[in-house]
């Protein structure tokens, strides 16, 4: 595997190619850590080009560095053959370069078309001249099949829109390269499906565009070719239609790994959660009537565009905040207005969506945060007084059957943990825990892919033990690959109950997501 | 001989594979603590320095040399006093008894997370309810005397603690900022305070030199127990009440770090998201974390006046008393460590002191003196700062201070560049997180 794709790295004729834009060579050091070491990532005009790897692969340091916000110490860029100096982004934006940020860059009060010209503002005497502005975004959006309505505020516009104004801002400044930093992650199926297009759209009148992302589907349904980096070493660059998922995927851990999840068919038990008409009423009606149950032995999976509730709803669930109306059963009691200790020393454990706010004290040590639900019971204190010696054990067994790996072992500050390692503390500390029910949102938020697969198989095994998960997730192909039911939540309401056990396709999902579809059960017109 | 120069080279040098001694200790959290405060004092001395030969070189009245001379003075303390050494030092260890509970009472504050600046009104609040307990009881014996003094200072702990209490609710139930309610209700004590005695003439000193002070309550026969030490220190006010704060202090520092009680106030101070998850009841946290802060204040206050010879200057309506306030540096100069507090309220009374003799011996006036013992204050909040540079954790792109030293180590083995690496590579990781939970 591993001489495969070392066979096809050699970079190819320097000199025949016409590339558009040229990265040789690029190293860029943060003291000991060599973020980006001798990489070269070349660009052909016209085509979209993958940029792949895990999170601190060099990914962003390389774009940054083409973007002009970092400066390689050795390694030279080279635009249509010619080499640049690139000190800021306004060099870069002088080349023709521009980027759209994983996260918008937008004045929201502003109108579509204030926030495509701001900064390259037409002026007749000193007031603004927006006419011909209009007529060239109006040809532009037609040109490359944008949609955007230029007098819509940006604050009430669609997330999909405010990335179509990030792309117009950058073929207003008539930028011939565009780099797209994650550009999928805020969006639904259909809205992806929407921006495949408009990057072929964009490709083929000429544009080039590297595209950064974790995503294997995407990069084979757009890209032309794909350089894949690890640890911030080059390991390849291959072309799309000669390579697959899987050889994608093991040049970007170095091993192989499974993508499908090995669960076998659920059979459910008792109902252990049970949630009720459940309303919250915060400044607009942010849960409506939501009713559900999830049984033993089975991973139900709440599925949703982010914002449409999912949060409030696992907060109600878990106590920390209180439902307006409704109940919540947990193996038939009824613990609304219990409290969170209550809950949690009653079979409920929680995996939070927020790791750094709510799931970990950072400037506690590893092994405090392990015990920082069961501190107080009988097995770590004696009269008030904390057993420092039952504790270190508890939590050295822990992080050795969970593998969390740590500069310092327990003694470590949990805010020390890369990201993968904290959540895997957390996950240690849920499992191990005495529960009937798992709650997890978003396990494997901004995690790569050997965690992921690990989580994943931790939280199948739970079900397979007989405990009740419910799962909250805004990738798709989590949510798919998982669970056993899925239920869409829409607006506040559950709008679909879907059994996973045959896999649900993409597009079936996303029209529950944004709200085209619901079923009859739940107030809708279509049978299911 | 041999065996010295090898420790001596194992403090530089790893030896049987094991880092240099003095990494080791470098790494550990409390050595960069106390480095920081050191850092810290030793900054703001210095730059007082400089003003002394500033004013020396530009004003006519201070002769050549007072600036070196009056530097050696403000740092000898009360040991530079020419006569009566030990008064002078006694006098110091009396004051330093409540500066050090209040310090404290600052300090636990800031451990769940909360800035409780009420000290003042707290230690107002205490002194009067143990000054009216300590009067108020008329006393026949010596050992009555003995348990009128323990209930004044038991009633005034409690007293601060329940003001204490107030900002605490304040803050738990209706979400209402600690500072506000803390300034507000100390000026509130202020008033009550004058109210009280203008009103109750029995506790006054009818005096005509002494308008505006209490009765010292030796003349119930209610003191705090010297146990012979006015006699090591003559003429001075020292009694047991250090030795009682001191005690204190190391109580605190078992109950926040040993216990689980302490467990959850520093939880709430670290993370009150992650406190609330874990299910524990912040609310409750933070009402008893600002009631012990004000029990603390109080028993400081109380600890002071039922010395039996010191008098309240109770007409404090415009004024809030000093070591309440001076509580805030003693806290951050000790980075909020209960042991701490107390070498940091002996240090802050020890240089007063030194400025006070500054003022006596040379020709720099009282007024240059408070300004210096401002600065080292002042530069007593850079200790976070000075421990955050020292942690590397200002400066995650370049590398931290404990990196770029442990490089000057040049006998390091591969396998702890690897780990260099792999934390770098975690704290990249973590950025990266971040990021995205943003």
């Amino acid at each position: 595997m591993q001489d495969l794709a070392n066979a096809s790295t050699q970079p190819c004729n320097l000199n025949k190619e016409n590339y558009v834009i040229e990265m040789r060579n690029i190293t860029k050091r943060f003291g000991p850590l060599v973020a980006n070491d001798n990489v070269t990532l070349q660009l052909k005009r016209g085509e979209i080009h993958a940029l792949l790897g895990e999170n601190g692969a060099g990914k962003s340091t390389l774009m940054n560095s083409l973007f002009g916000i970092y400066h390689p110490d050795e390694g030279e860029i080279y635009k249509d053959g010619k080499a640049v100096k690139i000190n800021n982004p306004n060099d870069a934006t002088a080349l023709g370069i521009g980027m759209v940020h994983q996260h918008f860059k937008l004045v929201e009060v502003f109108s579509v078309l204030d926030n495509i010209i701001l900064g390259v503002e037409n002026t007749k005497l000193g007031f603004l001249a927006k006419k011909q502005a209009r007529k060239k975004v109006l040809d532009l959006s037609k040109k490359y099949g944008l949609n955007v309505d230029p007098d819509a505020r940006v604050e009430n516009i669609t997330v999909g829109m405010q990335q179509r104004t990030e792309i117009l801002k950058m073929l207003y400044r008539d930028n011939e390269v565009l780099i797209f930093d994650e550009p999928t992650a805020v969006l639904t199926p259909q809205e992806i499906d929407e921006l495949m297009q408009i990057m072929k759209n964009l490709a083929k009148e000429g544009k080039s565009i590297l595209f950064i992302t974790h995503k294997f589907n995407e990069i084979m349904a757009v890209a032309d070719r794909c350089t894949v980096l690890r640890k911030g070493k080059y390991v390849g660059t291959v072309n799309i239609a000669d390579t697959n998922k899987e050889s994608l995927a093991a040049m970007m851990v170095g091993r192989e790994v499974s993508f499908s999840v090995q669960k076998g068919n659920s059979q459910p038990g008792e109902c252990v959660l049970r949630v009720q008409d459940l309303c919250l009423k915060q400044k607009k009606e942010v849960l409506k009537k939501v009713s559900f149950e999830v049984r033993r032995g089975e991973i139900v999976c709440i599925a949703g565009i982010d914002g449409n509730g999912q949060t409030e709803l696992v907060h109600a669930i878990t106590g920390l905040i209180q439902p307006t109306s409704g109940a919540v059963y947990l193996g038939g009691e009824n613990i609304t207005n219990k409290s969170i200790r209550y809950r949690s020393t009653h079979g409920m454990s929680h995996i939070p969506e927020d790791r750094h706010k709510h799931g970990l004290v950072l400037e506690y040590s590893l092994e405090q945060n392990m015990v920082l639900q069961r501190y107080f019971e009988k097995e770590f204190q004696n009269l008030g007084f904390i057993k420092f010696k039952k504790v270190r054990n508890y939590a050295n067994g822990l992080i050795q059957q969970f593998d969390v790996r740590s500069s310092e072992g327990v003694i470590s500050a949990a805010g020390s943990l890369s990201g993968g390692n904290q959540q895997k503390a957390i996950i240690a500390r849920e499992m191990d825990k005495e529960h009937d029910l798992l709650v997890a949102v978003q396990p494997t938020r901004g995690l790569d892919v050997g965690a992921i697969e690990y989580i994943h198989t931790q939280i199948v095994k739970s079900r397979n033990e007989g405990k009740a998960v419910l799962l909250v997730s805004l990738e798709l192909d989590e949510v798919l690959d998982l669970s056993d039911r899925i239920l869409v939540m829409y607006e506040g309401q559950i709008v679909a109950s879907l059994d996973n056990s045959t896999k649900r396709s993409y597009s079936e999902l996303g029209l529950y997501m944004s709200g085209a579809k619901r079923q009859k059960q739940y107030g809708g017109k279509d049978d299911e | 001989m041999n065996k010295f120069l090898k420790f001596f080279k194992s403090l530089f040098c790893s030896v049987d594979n094991k880092e240099p001694k003095l990494l080791t200790a470098y790494k550990k959290e409390s050595t960069k603590s106390i480095l920081s405060s050191i850092i810290c004092i030793a900054t703001g001395v210095l730059i007082g320095f400089f003003i002394m030969l500033i004013l020396e070189i530009t004003s006519d009245d201070i002769p050549t040399g007072d600036a070196v001379n009056g530097f050696f003075i403000l740092l000898g303390g009360p040991f530079a006093s020419k006569s009566d050494v030990m008064f002078i030092l006694g006098d110091m260890l009396f004051q330093t008894t409540p500066l050090l509970l209040t310090g404290l009472a600052v300090a636990v504050a800031f451990k769940t997370g909360l800035f409780n600046i009420g000290a003042p009104g707290q230690y107002l609040m205490g002194a009067m309810v143990a000054i009216i307990v300590a009067l108020g009881i008329p006393v026949k014996s010596e050992v009555a005397g003995f348990f009128v003094w323990l209930l004044a200072l038991i009633c005034g702990m409690i007293a601060g603690a329940l003001w204490g209490a107030i900002p605490g609710a304040f803050k738990a139930l209706l979400g209402v900022n600690e500072v506000i309610v803390c300034i507000m209700t100390n000026w509130i004590a202020a008033n009550v305070v004058s109210w009280v005695f203008s009103v109750n003439k029995q506790f006054v000193n009818g005096a005509q030199s002494k308008s505006g002070y209490t009765i010292p309550t030796i003349q119930n026969g209610v003191a705090t127990p010297k146990l012979g030490l006015d006699q090591i220190f003559k003429g001075s006010y020292m009694d047991i009440g250090l030795f009682i704060a001191i005690a204190i202090a190391i109580v605190i520092y078992v109950i926040l770090n040993k216990t689980t009680f302490g467990f959850e106030l520093r939880a709430c101070g670290h993370n009150k998201h992650a406190a609330k998850y874990a299910g524990m009841n912040e609310k409750r946290n933070i009402i008893l974390s600002m009631a012990i802060a004000g029990a603390l204040a109080g028993c400081g206050a109380a600890l002071y006046f039922l010395n039996g010879k010191v008098e309240l200057y109770w007409n404090t309506y415009q004024t809030l008393p000093a070591d309440g306030f001076n509580g805030i540096p003693v806290a951050l100069l000790a980075s909020n460590n209960p042991i701490g507090v107390i070498f940091g309220s002996l240090f802050l009374r020890y240089i007063e002191k030194g400025g006070f003799n500054l003022a006596g011996y040379t020709m720099f006036n009282e007024y240059v003196s408070d300004l210096i013992i401002a600065i080292i204050i002042y530069f007593a909040g850079f200790s976070k700062l000075i421990k955050d540079i020292l942690s590397g954790r200002k400066s995650n792109k370049k590398g931290s201070m404990l990196k770029k030293l442990s490089s000057l180590f040049k006998k390091k083995g591969k396998k702890q560049e690897q780990d260099d690496l792999n934390q770098q590579n975690n704290s990249q990781n973590q950025v990266g997180d971040r990021e995205v939970v943003e």
